[in-house]
């Protein structure tokens, strides 16, 4: 650990040039912006961003992009504080209590509990990182084309599962969605090309960033504009105190530590994401605490729960992403696809192959926080503003960069197509309940499931015995067996009755 | 019909299904490259089948599960205050982007078409909503505003970035 963090120490270092810290400073205030604007999302910045990033240089186009990440999920706790409208889904625990505060005239101080959260939440996260991800790479290196496989399956399951809400069955439609898109194109093994219709410009594939801007740019666009216009509430910052007091966070040391350790192995989950971190977060934080009758009414302890636990997802979702090249969240999903693009090979060689990579991200990712923790104690009043900004001045802007980002990275306006239609039905999913973070894991997984099914298939001659008797392979099916069982209405009404009747005897 | 309705997810459930079955058969009916003397458990159509009949049992789910009254409708966005959804605005602007997009993208110079669309995108908007003496003054604003971003942006990607505009 001391090793790792001497790395990451001198990759500090290293960023810190006139250069890198103009890059921090505009990327994570762009995030910010980004995070606050209702309908703009963190993996939205992220995508579009990665279209900005094609001529910068490695390192630089990573800290702009891990900039922006950490940016937009602690951006949007302010109009989730002051509207009640989450800016980022990330922020949809931190309204349940911010909003109250605002209402109460205490915007202000929220703002800057956010603030301290997050950055806090972040902290964590990256020390986990540091710790946790050379471990994990260690551990892949062992996994065969069966623990891969299972891998990918236990992404999707789990995933749907988590980000499914009431119903798993509506996560994992996604994520089989997912998976089936990927099957488009040539395929991994023996270079078949599948289900293209005859259109050449399938054989490639569809391409991830084509598919994540229309999924979560064009659809925030068509959500914006369908929703009602929202009004700002408790703006008026001018008696409100903006900087958190020393007392308030060493009342809450506890919850800021377990919101963040809790955020970062939500992070590590595949496909889950900020919001379930939050959402994780805030309900340990109000099981525990002696003041749990005042969450939901403007409670400070579960508003910095719910900040820390979305922040310390992103370090946390960075783990997987790095060493299996599995993402923890849809950003991060974006942000494997970008690593790729600047000719960075994440997953298990990585620790191999570019050993340092792991402590620059956790450079990138506190500098990144560094920055956040700066523009939201000093720049509280002034983000107000970027509230008032309408959206139909907005919406059609990030549209005709969501048109012309995907079509830069290959100059096909086959690929405006591709957003087009993604977006459309990214909407109508949306609306219908389907989470994006199982499909664009499904995206992401669906070479990994396929190549390694009929690769381990191969190696066994046939045999699915290998799948279900090596350790790790059996370990993964076991889990995800009992969470698919778990998933079902049945199962769980049989599981509480049980619990019921041992319950009664006791 | 509502998006989050029984109905809505018995149609989705028909779809799903119908795709599902397509990508098994794809699957089955796809080349098993016996002429390359491949793995026969490596034939590119085996996962898609898998993947097709998992999808078709999750919807034959999705359909029974879809038998029961209708949901009751959602709090609007978690209460937030506002007004409520528009589906006239929605119409408008999936219709406008889509023309933006295929259309014009492509058969005008790239910043001419962004231009135009941001021009109307946003009119139709705020152009209705100022008072009557105001329009033709929002009206000038709004040419130069959609100007100044359709430059703007074209200059960034064609001089920036290097990208030969569409």
């Amino acid at each position: 650990m001391i090793d790792g963090l001497a790395s990451m120490g001198s990759a500090l270092l290293a960023f810190m040039t006139p250069m890198g810290i103009f890059h921090v400073a505009w990327a994570t205030l762009l995030g910010i912006l980004v995070g606050s604007l209702p309908g703009l999302t963190a993996t939205m910045g992220v995508a579009l961003l990665t279209t900005l990033t094609y001529t910068l240089e490695r390192d630089s186009a990573i800290l702009v992009l891990i900039c922006m990440y950490v940016g937009a999920i602690y951006g949007g706790s302010r109009s989730a504080i002051l509207l009640n409208i989450p800016g980022t889904p990330a922020s949809a625990a931190t309204s349940l209590d911010g909003f109250p505060l605002a209402q109460r005239g205490e915007a202000g101080y929220a703002m800057a509990l956010a603030t301290a959260g997050s950055a806090l939440g972040t902290v964590v996260g990256i020390l986990l990182l540091v710790v946790l991800a050379p471990l994990l790479a260690e551990v892949a290196l062992n996994f065969g084309s069966f623990e891969f496989f299972w891998l990918a399956v236990f992404g999707i399951v789990i995933s749907g599962q988590l980000t499914g809400g009431v119903s798993p069955l509506r996560g994992y439609i996604a994520g089989l969605l997912g998976l089936s898109v990927a099957m488009i194109g040539s395929e991994g093994l023996h270079a078949h090309v599948r289900f293209t219709l005859g259109v050449p410009e399938l054989n490639g594939g569809i391409g991830l960033i084509p598919a994540m801007v229309g999924a979560f740019g064009f659809a925030e666009v068509l959500t914006v504009m369908w929703r009602g216009k929202p009004r700002l509430v408790g703006a008026d910052l001018r008696e409100d105190r903006t900087l958190p007091r020393l007392a308030d966070l060493w009342r809450y040391k506890f919850t800021i530590g377990r919101s963040g350790v809790i955020g970062t192995i939500v992070g590590i989950i595949p496909g889950v994401g900020e919001d379930i971190g939050a959402w994780a977060s805030y309900a340990v934080a109000k099981r525990i605490s002696p003041e749990r009758d005042q969450f939901g009414k403007g409670s400070k302890e579960g508003l910095t729960a719910a900040e820390t636990g979305n922040s310390a997802v992103v370090p946390g979702a960075l783990i997987p992403a790095l060493t299996l090249a599995v993402p923890g969240s849809a950003p991060a999903a974006v942000l494997i696809a970008a690593l790729f693009i600047h000719g960075v090979r994440p997953g298990p060689m990585i620790m191999l192959e570019q050993p340092d990579f792991i402590y620059s991200v956790a450079a990138m990712l506190l500098l990144a926080t560094a920055a956040i923790l700066i523009y939201g104690l000093s720049l509280t009043r002034a983000f107000i503003q970027v509230l008032r900004i309408p959206r139909e001045l907005l919406m059609p802007v990030v549209f005709v960069l969501c048109v012309i980002g995907p079509y830069a990275l290959t100059q096909r306006v086959f690929d405006i197509w591709v957003m087009v239609a993604f977006g459309l039905i990214g909407f109508v999913l949306r609306q219908m309940n389907y989470p994006m973070a199982p499909l664009v894991l499904g995206i992401i997984l669906g070479d990994l499931l396929d190549k390694n099914l009929r690769r381990g298939l191969t190696l066994s001659d046939g045999s699915l015995e290998p799948f279900f008797t090596r350790p790790v392979s059996a370990l993964f099916a076991a889990v995800i067996a009992a969470s698919i069982l778990l998933g079902l209405a049945p199962v769980r009404r049989g599981l509480a009755r049980l619990a019921g009747i041992a319950g009664g005897r006791a | 019909m509502r998006f989050d309705s029984p109905a809505a997810d018995r149609v989705t459930a028909l779809v799903l299904f119908a795709l599902g079955a397509a990508m098994s058969y794809g699957g089955f009916t796809m080349d098993r490259l016996e002429i390359r003397q491949i793995h026969p458990a490596s034939i590119p159509g085996l996962v898609p089948m898998l993947l097709g009949a998992t999808l078709m049992v999750c919807a034959a789910l999705l359909a029974l599960g879809a038998r029961g009254a209708a949901r009751p409708a959602r709090p609007s966005d978690g209460g937030a205050p506002g007004d409520g959804p528009s589906l006239a605005n929605l119409a408008f602007t999936a219709l406008w982007s889509g023309v933006y997009a295929l259309a014009l993208v492509g058969t005008l110079p790239f910043w001419a078409a962004t231009a135009l669309y941001v021009l109307v995108f946003a009119g139709w908007f705020l152009i209705p909503a100022a008072g009557g003496g105001a329009r033709l003054r929002t009206a000038l604003l709004l040419a130069l505003f959609a100007g100044g971003m359709a430059v703007g942006i074209s200059a960034l990607f064609r001089f920036g970035f290097l990208v030969r505009l569409p």
